[in-house]
């Protein structure tokens, strides 16, 4: 018998039809199946003890208080923390993705020093620490040689950056703008005690006068709470909310209420109504009620209509609404959370007077500030009276002395600042960056220093800006830092060079400061360190002045050039100037706000016919001085007439490639104007042009 | 085809018979060997836990009972495999004087670093699995009779171990990187798929029920 052709597929027939009465063929089929689920980016579990550590977030400009999920001491997610006042168990957009931004392809993991042909080179500590303290030493005693600048709004590292300023003879500490300053610059026009707050829970009618309170003004976390208790599913709202500005924000999308109103004409509104509830009776002790009211009988409700967009049955709405209100809040402010006019401010502040919603439970309430602990630190009214648009713009035009060396804490004011200050910072000789994350200005820095996540280190909250009731939270680490040589604080590394320098500020390390200021602050430190925040109801101060003077003044602000009104919005799910857009969120940026590198910038098919442009098309938005950024055209009626409405913080040309090169940065074309009355800058009133490219 | 036919009348056919049948019944044979003997073992890999640990002189010698190590903490989770932080307890130091008591203190113990165990039964990363749920406190409200070994074990979920004095040997599938041991989802549907089941949840066969 030989092997021929028919053996060896009889053989072969045999060896398949055993091969089906054994496991094989079905489990390699399964296993086949199982392998090719088996991808590298199929999270894994972590298995360990699950622990929930309270913290406060510093990333987010709303102070979101969260509770951050650990497994086996490594952080997995962000939530609410329901027992807290800057929570009630919501988390913002953007403190939710802080677990994955500790490792963002674009952190800072150690000290670098620009190299002579532009790249990085990595240093020591000691090395980046001994550099800069040596060229510290020649601006030392000198008013205008070294500027400082913070963009923590709520931290005591501000006493110590603004302490060390002082200590070295200057008083160039500027915080980035924010509301918290342009409502420190009004109350203080108005003669108030402490810090101005704005109290909704418990209110029947809320009233945003350009404020997106619902989204990127103030704790907007804990204003989010009040609405939603206010508003249970199913049931009568118990407060009404209204809003007026430019577009349906997601304040406005909130509201029962949506008055389009022109962008930064929050002021004249306010008079507006102030002019209608004085005839209606309203009243104040303030000592220039008189001068008030003559001010704003100026503003009828035709000169409103004209200069604000609202129509007077509108504004008689609103003020019906007011006045019928029991416990009424009015709460003034820039539409994207910067840049707001003072005067406008105060106008909104004066509404609460007259409407008796001051110092009561709700409303406006003077809500005292914590005493400093770092004794050379500026007092808080000096740090909020330094412009740094003004500064900056000073700088553009040689009106000012130019810094030997500007530090940047935790800011970016390449970015964010109205107009492009890239140039002007480039002039400067030595740039330091204590940065998270390596965005425009600490690309632009001669020396960059790694600061950790606010879940990695020691730090604090205080009162964020506009909150009705005084606030402080401690942070402890709730990680080690991920990378050991980013585990150092900002105020650590500033303590440490003003004991070099001579200018000791009497603590050898920020946990001692933060320690300190739990006890200035009259806190519980055990209950601080478990996570609880210190909460004050009291009020202080007596009557405050109505600022119709200064208010009358800022009316002569220049009027906006430009065919078309700009109105920007700030979105917190698109990150910050300092976080950019956190790669988790990218999913957050709908089809209309982004193609590919362009953004969308949004006008009513009125706007829309009069400039010419069609859905989708690409145009160019022009402001003065040849600022231009390109867009593409959606049309959409969430936009009031005449204006162009663009997102905030897209734009950047730093960061990683989740951020970098999408859309523009709308700041570039914002024209910021020192207010006239007021002496602070801003930028809401920005005119555009429309070019189709 | 004429010569072929002549050789088969020269062998009487009964060769024939044989001749047909051989390489299809070796093909067979072989197969059959393949399948159940060769294959298994090359599909899988044997490898051995990185430590000696014996459950029944724990059990036998130091009165352990299995939840002093296996338990459920307070919010519910299962803990599994105990840590070392937890066998230092007892471990910080050699307990009697065997090189592999030796060697598991100087390795793991004082460097605080974790074994790699190696667990029989590790789910897929696409499957939630939760032990409170699966626990006597469930289960035995209608199997009273079960005791808590005989839910872990004899249920085929885990093999009971908890007498033996050196650990199985773990078997790797090569191609899935899932030990030999991790249930497939026809065992989870035992349970889960069983008629009389839904009379205490009607949607414990649910895709997401364990599917993440």
């Amino acid at each position: 018998m030989g092997i021929d052709r028919r053996s060896i597929v009889k053989f072969l027939i045999g060896g398949a039809v055993g091969s089906m009465f054994t496991p094989t063929p079905w489990i390699l089929t399964d296993d086949i199946s199982i392998w090719t689920q088996n991808w590298p980016w199929v999270p894994k579990n972590i298995k360990g003890v699950d622990a929930y550590v309270p913290t406060v977030s510093k990333l987010c400009p709303s102070a979101t208080a969260m509770l951050v999920r650990t497994v086996s001491g490594r952080p997995v997610r962000t939530m609410g923390n329901p027992e807290h006042p800057l929570s009630g168990g919501k988390i913002s957009p953007l403190a939710a993705t802080e677990v994955q931004l500790l490792y963002s392809p674009s952190r800072i993991k150690r000290p670098l020093r620009k190299a002579s042909d532009g790249g990085w080179k990595e240093i020591s500590w000691t090395d980046a620490l001994a550099l800069l303290d040596e060229k510290l030493g020649f601006v030392k005693g000198s008013a205008t040689r070294l500027a400082v600048i913070s963009g923590d709004q709520t931290g005591t590292v501000n006493e110590v950056l603004s302490g060390f300023v002082a200590s070295m003879g200057s008083k160039q500490f500027f915080l980035m703008p924010s509301e918290a300053q342009t409502l420190a610059r009004a109350w203080e026009l108005m003669g108030g005690a402490g810090m101005p707050g704005f109290e909704t829970a418990g209110s029947d009618y809320v009233l945003a006068l350009g404020a997106d309170i619902l989204e990127s003004w103030g704790a907007s976390t804990r204003t989010r709470r009040a609405y939603c208790e206010a508003r249970p599913h199913g049931e009568v709202p118990a407060a009404t909310y209204a809003y007026v500005g430019p577009s349906c924000t997601n304040t406005a999308v909130g509201a029962d209420i949506w008055v389009a109103a022109k962008p930064g004409s929050q002021a004249a509104v306010a008079l507006g109504l102030a002019n209608l509830l004085i005839k209606a009776g309203a009243t104040s002790s303030a000592p220039d009620f008189a001068a008030f009211k003559a001010l704003a009988a100026r503003f009828e409700p035709a000169t409103v209509a004209q200069l604000a967009g609202v129509s007077e049955a509108n504004l008689a709405m609103l003020a019906e609404g007011l006045q019928k209100a029991k416990a009424p809040v009015v709460i003034p402010g820039s539409e994207f959370g910067q840049g707001g006019s003072v005067a406008a401010a105060a106008a909104g502040m004066a509404l609460n007077l007259l409407l008796g919603a001051y110092n009561q439970k709700v409303g406006l309430r003077a809500v005292p500030e914590f005493a400093p602990v770092v004794e050379k630190a500026m007092a808080r009214k000096d740090v909020m009276a330094n412009d740094l648009a003004a500064y900056m713009q000073g700088l553009a035009e040689d009106n000012k002395a130019r810094p030997e060396i500007l530090i940047t804490y935790e800011a970016n004011p390449v970015y964010a600042l109205p107009g492009d200050v890239a140039g002007t910072v480039a002039k400067i000789p030595f740039k330091v960056a204590i940065a998270q994350f390596m965005d425009e200005t600490a690309t632009m820095a001669d020396l960059v220093l790694p600061s950790p996540l606010g879940i990695e280190r020691y730090d604090d909250v205080a009162t964020p800006a506009g909150c009705g009731v005084a606030i402080y939270c401690l942070n402890t680490p709730v990680i080690d830092a991920v990378n050991p040589a980013a585990n150092i604080h900002g105020g650590d590394v500033i303590l440490g060079l003003a004991a070099k320098q001579n200018a000791n500020l009497g603590f050898n390390s920020f946990k001692d400061v933060l320690a300190a200021k739990a006890k200035a602050v009259g806190a519980n430190v055990a209950d601080l360190t478990a996570g609880k925040a210190f909460v004050s109801e009291a009020v202080t101060g007596a009557q405050p002045s109505l600022a119709a003077e200064a208010i009358a003044k800022s009316l002569e602000a220049k009027a906006p050039e430009g065919a078309y009104a700009l109105a920007a919005v700030n979105k917190l799910g698109f990150g910050t100037a300092t976080t950019a857009v956190p790669p988790q969120n990218l999913k957050l940026v709908r089809e209309f706000e982004l193609a590919g590198t362009l953004m969308y910038v949004h006008l009513n098919k009125a706007t829309a016919a009069k400039a010419g442009v069609a859905q989708g098309q690409k145009v160019t938005l022009k402001a003065g001085d040849g600022k231009a950024i390109p867009a593409l055209v959606n049309i959409s009626e969430m936009v009031m007439d005449g204006v162009v409405m663009a997102p905030c913080n897209l734009g950047h040309t730093a960061f990683d490639e989740f951020a970098k090169g999408k859309g523009a940065n709308v700041a570039r074309l914002f024209t910021a104007q020192v207010e006239p009355g007021t002496g602070l800058s801003f930028w809401t009133q920005t005119g555009v042009a429309i070019e189709k490219a | 085809m004429e010569e072929k036919r002549a050789h088969n009348a020269d062998t009487g056919g009964q060769c024939s018979v044989l001749g047909g049948f051989l390489p299809f019944g070796l093909g067979l044979v072989l197969s059959l060997l393949v399948g159940w003997w060769l294959s298994p073992k090359l599909l899988f890999s044997e490898q051995s836990q990185p430590v000696a640990f014996n459950h029944k002189i724990h059990k036998e010698e130091a009165g352990m009972t299995c939840s002093d190590c296996h338990y459920f903490r307070e919010d519910g989770s299962y803990s599994g495999i105990p840590t070392t932080k937890e066998c230092a307890d007892c471990h910080e130091f050699p307990v009697g004087s065997s090189a592999k008591e030796r060697e598991y203190v100087n390795k793991y113990v004082k460097k605080g670093q974790e074994p790699d165990w190696k667990v029989y039964q590790m789910q897929p990363d696409n499957v939630f699995f939760s032990h409170a749920a699966h626990s006597l406190e469930n289960c035995g409200k209608c199997h009273t009779d079960w005791t808590e070994k005989e839910l872990c074990s004899t249920s085929g979920c885990h093999p009971d171990i908890g007498d033996s004095e050196a650990p199985p040997k773990y078997s790797e599938n090569r191609i899935t990187g899932y030990s030999a041991s991790t249930m497939k989802m026809w065992a989870c549907e035992y349970c889960h798929a069983m008629p009389d089941h839904r009379a205490y949840n009607a949607n414990n066969n649910a895709c997401f029920t364990c599917h993440k």
